[in-house]
């Protein structure tokens, strides 16, 4: 028998795997795992782009690692949803248009757009993010804000799907997966079987979601560091912590005269390394957790900022501007708001587990603050501003 | 239902209005990472799932062996994809002293050998368990 090839219809798919009671459950995991990473990157977001309203606890320390690991595990965990939710609906892609009915027509066409942004827009973050973590960028645009804008993009078109499947997925969700007592076990067919199926393929796409997290979780859960092979940054490094940015990259030259400047509103101080290290020293351990979801966490001893700044005479309480010696870099400066810079636990740190900071790690003095992201420890510090 | 899906349309509309106007000024340079994802998907990704599934089936007969089968090819398919960024690093990628980091090939490679072998295991098993209780 010969067939003329053709372009599919759905009823060409048959497969248990493309019924509605499968993708309604893959819609409302895959929704769980991106509203965490929308929830999780909004407030990444905002802690580096305070708004007014905004603030972010210094408790407990290890809370923004907690948040962005969030962050970029559930976006693993939505690349093996998103293609088993895919799969399930393909054979909706074959769906002839309504071309005699307008009205219909253009409902039609107003979802597929609407779908078509939520698929780009999904593909779009996941790609990107996994690229982001490995720290490789083979494209034009600027990641943190396109990633950012597409972010909306996805939730926005989420909504509008939701908005239009509501009642085919109430529907579905509220229909059990195990064929119940009404169909006994007397009237055995096709339907179990599919119902099995059904069930093996939800189980399968669940599973390779907690295989792809355990694969990755490493770089941030401390006992998963030798099981994730695909784990992007394992906690090794220098002085036992990984650096992002090195000294020489970021064109660091210390003078020799280096004095830390401490200047607010009336008044100004500074002093040298050997005066910083004479003051009062504290030790705590606290952890890098970047924005690329890894962390590690050390011990860093160094001067409380309160306690500079109330040996400087200059306010405290107040937000404090943090300057590198770095002149070019994105992160040459950050702020840290009122509530960390009162934090007892705000260090300016000039040893990490016990030893000197290496130029990479920041020497001669580098700021560390609990549940910040990492790109806002200022590292090679120059200067402390305090605001208002 | 009529009211949620109301303002499930207007809160959707107007985030993804936002999210547009956010992108506008990278437009250009998202626009082919945007329309890649759905294109290499719908025409190349897949057709190709559908015909290993087809070959698959045809191949083994065995519904728990299929199965299992099955589940092993999605979880290596989606390690490897999780794996491009590590393995494929484009001269453009700047040069970091913590990447790479580790030997992923070879993580990759082991975590790959021992999913494997886990199927491998748990469809000995069955298969045992099945002759026993036939012979029973």
């Amino acid at each position: 028998m010969i067939r003329r090839p053709r372009v599919p219809v759905p009823e060409d798919f048959t497969a248990p795997s493309h019924s509605p009671l499968v993708t309604a459950r893959l819609g409302l995991w895959l929704a769980v795992a991106f509203g965490l990473c929308f929830g999780t990157g909004l407030l990444s977001h905002y802690i580096q782009h305070p708004p007014g309203w905004f603030t972010w606890p210094t408790r407990p320390v290890n809370l923004y690692r907690i948040t962005q690991g969030v962050h970029v595990l559930s976006g693993v965990a939505a690349v093996p949803l998103l293609l088993a939710k895919l799969w399930s609906v393909y054979p909706r892609l074959f769906v002839r248009p309504p071309v005699r009915q307008p009205i219909r027509l253009s409902a039609h066409a107003l979802e597929r757009i609407s779908v078509l942004v939520l698929v780009c827009a999904a593909f779009f973050e996941l790609v990107t993010g996994l690229f982001n973590v490995a720290q490789s960028y083979p494209w034009g645009f600027f990641f943190p804000t396109a990633h950012y804008a597409v972010a909306w993009l996805v939730v926005g078109a989420l909504l509008l799907h939701v908005a239009v499947k509501l009642p085919v997925a109430r529907a579905a969700l509220s229909t059990p997966l195990r064929r119940s007592g009404a169909a006994p076990a007397a009237t055995p067919g096709p339907d179990d079987r599919d119902s099995s199926e059904r069930r093996a393929f939800l189980r399968t796409s669940a599973g390779v979601a907690g295989i792809a997290v355990l694969a990755t979780a490493g770089v941030t859960v401390p006992w998963l560091r030798r099981v994730s092979p695909l784990a992007w940054r394992s906690a090794s490094g220098p002085q036992g912590v990984p650096i992002n940015r090195t000294a020489a990259a970021a064109h660091i030259s210390v003078p020799p005269d280096w004095r830390l400047e401490i200047v607010w509103a009336g008044g100004r101080n500074s002093l040298s390394l050997a005066d910083l290290a004479a003051l009062p020293q504290r030790t705590a351990e606290l952890p890098i957790a970047c924005v690329e979801g890894w962390s590690a966490s050390a011990h860093w001893t160094g001067v409380p900022v309160v306690q500079l700044l109330r040996w400087a005479g200059a306010p405290t309480g107040r937000p404090v501007r943090v300057t590198s010696l770095e002149t070019d870099g994105l992160y040459a400066a950050s702020t840290l708001p009122a509530a960390h810079s009162r934090d007892p636990l705000t260090l300016l740190a000039l040893r990490i587990n016990g030893e000197e900071l290496s130029p990479d790690h920041g020497y001669p003095c580098r700021l560390i603050a609990p549940s910040r992201p990492g790109v806002l420890q200022t590292k090679w510090v120059a200067r402390l501003e305090v605001l208002r | 239902m009529r009211v949620t899906r109301l303002l499930l349309l207007v809160v959707g509309a107007a985030a993804t209005a936002y999210g547009c106007w956010l992108l506008l000024p990278q437009l250009g340079t998202a626009l082919p990472w945007l329309i890649g994802g759905p294109v290499l998907h719908d025409v190349l990704v897949a057709p190709l799932v559908g015909l290993v599934g087809l070959a698959l089936g045809r191949l083994v007969t065995n519904r728990l062996r299929l199965a299992w089968i099955a589940a092993g090819l999605a979880a290596s398919a989606t390690l490897l994809l999780i794996a491009v960024p590590l393995l494929w690093r484009p001269p453009s990628a700047p040069p970091n002293p913590g990447l790479p980091d580790r030997d992923y090939p070879l993580g990759l490679a082991v975590g790959l050998a021992v999913l494997w072998a886990a199927i491998v295991v748990v469809l000995v098993v069955a298969t045992t368990l099945d002759r026993r209780t036939d012979r029973q």
